[in-house]
């Protein structure tokens, strides 16, 4: 998957920014269409063919946030302008999670294996030795593969003592977990959402940002501008993400327009409790592994690829589910807004109905920027009392679901953990195996995001940075400490 | 010899600054070398306006070391930026 810190990352946050700042200014409508070319000045050396590509990128990327289906509803002759008074009238549902925009996609060449300079015809050839197929064959004194019978098995790669052979991937299909991703007749990207379980992966992975994300901003920011009760739900992984403690964030919330703010990490507890207790029912009737629920690309990852797996999960809401229940039990009027670093949570949040709508960290930080809170700035918010479920915040790691429920299991039963880091295609195959060969442990606990939800599609920083800020509800110390290291 | 005087830099961490690449500056013990680590006296600072100076053509994140203020900076510039502040 791409490394975070990319020009595309940066170039979508501006466009979220610039867009929420012309939203707040009260002139969004009048100045849209001049967004791609302030944007994409005459005098920018661009990445892309020419800056006229590279504006009509910033024209998608614009109505991707305005939760605009690309794949369907693009209509070039329409102004921006036009879907803007369209977004403000009704909001657009936000299934499918994904859209792709086919003139920004590359259609890359199909995998591929290659022989590079960098072989030099060696006596050995362990890659003519070992191939399955035969395919190699030595002219110039190089070797070349056969395309047309090279099965992609990667054996070459392994065996050459030079490092000579390269596997030239397609990142969105490589980074899929259950092949949902393929190229159309003409070559570009298409998905199919039948099989897509929306975890995000192609969209991080392609270096064009060919697939993007349906934002869910504007029904937001519009619910924020009403006389309406908003309650923020903030994902246990918020903490990190802004250059603040976890009571800036949240005064810095409350500053953007939200009525309350409850963290999610309260109705983590609740998930922990209850699948503790199914654990220990589990247990005693010997019905062998469990495995966790609050990921919902997992629970899409079961309904739609693996329907053995459907009894094994535990039955418990995830943290959303149930801080979604606590929000309307405080206040019945309230429209719940997830933040997190998520994508699937708005598929849940469409079969939950008790969830208005999801947005990101990378999201709420251009909101931030737009209407120009300085998280580190402000003094922080009381969160009340924390204590039952401050170690909920763990969520967010992988192994952190586990341990919150194994502190609540009665400690006299021996639990096996297997922590699932991550679902990628092999991971995927691994758990398709688990219908004849049931997984050794008590407790499965699945997160389809290597290291867990902080290294979601929709963070704002990599985890190693994010690890830095966390903890204690003083993030800012980090930065103290470091300086007194050096001094 | 004296002992010369640390380069004082202030990393941005304004919301904006943050974003947009700001963080992984602050990674900063990681990537810098311990020789210039030694002579700089670092921390991370809320907005020092960087982005509200108009028409500048820089952009976030921003870095002041000394009395000067640096857009675009990312890990690699600061490395290059205090390795020459420092041996000045």
């Amino acid at each position: 998957m791409l490394e975070l810190n990319n020009q595309y990352t940066l170039m979508k946050r501006q466009v979220h920014a610039e867009v929420l700042k012309e939203f707040f200014a009260g002139t969004l409508k009048e100045n849209v269409d001049k967004l791609p070319i302030r944007i994409i000045p005459k005098q920018r050396v661009p990445n892309r063919c020419c800056i006229y590509k590279e504006r009509a990128m910033v024209r998608y990327r614009i109505m991707a946030l305005l939760g605009i289906n690309i794949e369907s509803d693009d209509d070039e002759l329409k102004s921006l302008a036009e879907y803007v008074e369209e977004v403000m009238e009704t909001d657009k549902s936000a299934a499918p999670i994904l859209t792709t925009i086919s003139t920004a996609c590359s259609s890359c060449p199909p995998d591929r294996y290659l022989i590079s300079d960098a072989c030099r015809g060696c006596f050995a050839r362990p890659c003519l030795a070992n191939c399955p197929k035969d395919c190699i064959t030595f002219s110039g004194g190089q070797a070349h593969i056969d395309e047309s019978r090279c099965i992609r098995c990667g054996k070459c790669k392994e065996v050459c003592p030079f490092h000579a052979v390269v596997h030239i991937p397609v990142p969105c299909e490589e980074a899929c977990p259950v092949n949902a991703v393929k190229k159309n007749e003409e070559g570009y990207v298409e998905i199919d959402y039948k099989k897509c379980i929306s975890c995000g992966r192609c969209a991080m992975s392609c270096p064009f940002g060919a697939i993007v994300e349906r934002s869910s901003l504007m029904p937001v920011v519009k619910m924020l501008g009403k006389e309406e009760h908003v309650t923020a739900l903030i994902a246990p992984a918020i903490e990190g993400q802004f250059p603040g403690t976890l009571s800036q964030i949240k005064a810095a919330l409350l500053a953007a327009g939200f009525s309350s703010v409850l963290e999610v990490s309260e109705g983590a507890e609740t998930t922990s409790l209850h699948e503790a207790e199914e654990l220990a029912e589990r247990k005693a009737r010997g019905e062998g592994y469990m495995t966790t629920s609050c990921c919902p690309a997992y629970m899409e990852l079961v309904d739609k690829h693996l329907p053995f797996l459907g009894e094994r999960r535990s039955s418990a809401l995830s943290p959303m589910g149930y801080a979604a229940l606590k929000a309307k039990e405080l206040n019945p009027a309230t429209k719940n807004v997830f933040i997190g670093p998520c994508l699937a949570k708005k598929v849940e949040a469409l079969r939950l109905k008790t969830v208005d709508a999801v947005i990101t960290f990378s999201e709420l930080a251009s909101l931030f920027i737009a209407k120009g809170i300085d998280v580190r700035e402000l003094e922080g918010s009381d969160l009340g009392d924390t204590s039952s479920f401050e170690d909920c915040r763990q969520f967010a790691l992988s192994g952190g679901v586990a341990s919150c429920v194994l502190s609540r299991f009665a400690p006299s039963h021996e639990v096996q953990v297997l922590p699932v880091n991550g679902v990628d295609k092999k991971m995927f195959r691994t758990m398709k195996i688990w219908e004849k060969r049931p997984a050794e442990a008590d407790l499965v606990e699945v997160m389809c995001c290597e290291g867990g939800c902080i290294n979601g599609p929709g963070v704002v920083v990599k985890p190693s940075v994010a690890m830095k800020l966390r903890g204690g509800n003083k993030a800012a110390a980090p930065v103290k400490a470091m300086r007194s290291v050096i001094q | 010899m004296g002992k010369k005087e640390k380069v004082h830099v202030q990393i941005c961490v304004g919301t904006a600054c943050f974003v947009q690449g700001g963080a992984d500056l602050l990674l900063y013990n990681e990537f810098l070398d311990p020789a210039v680590l030694g002579g700089c006296e670092i921390e991370g600072v809320s907005c020092i306006g960087g982005c509200k100076e108009a028409q500048s053509k820089d952009r976030p994140p921003y870095v002041r070391i000394g009395e000067k203020v640096y857009g675009n900076v990312n890990q690699e510039m600061l490395c290059k930026l205090l390795a020459e502040a420092t041996r000045a």
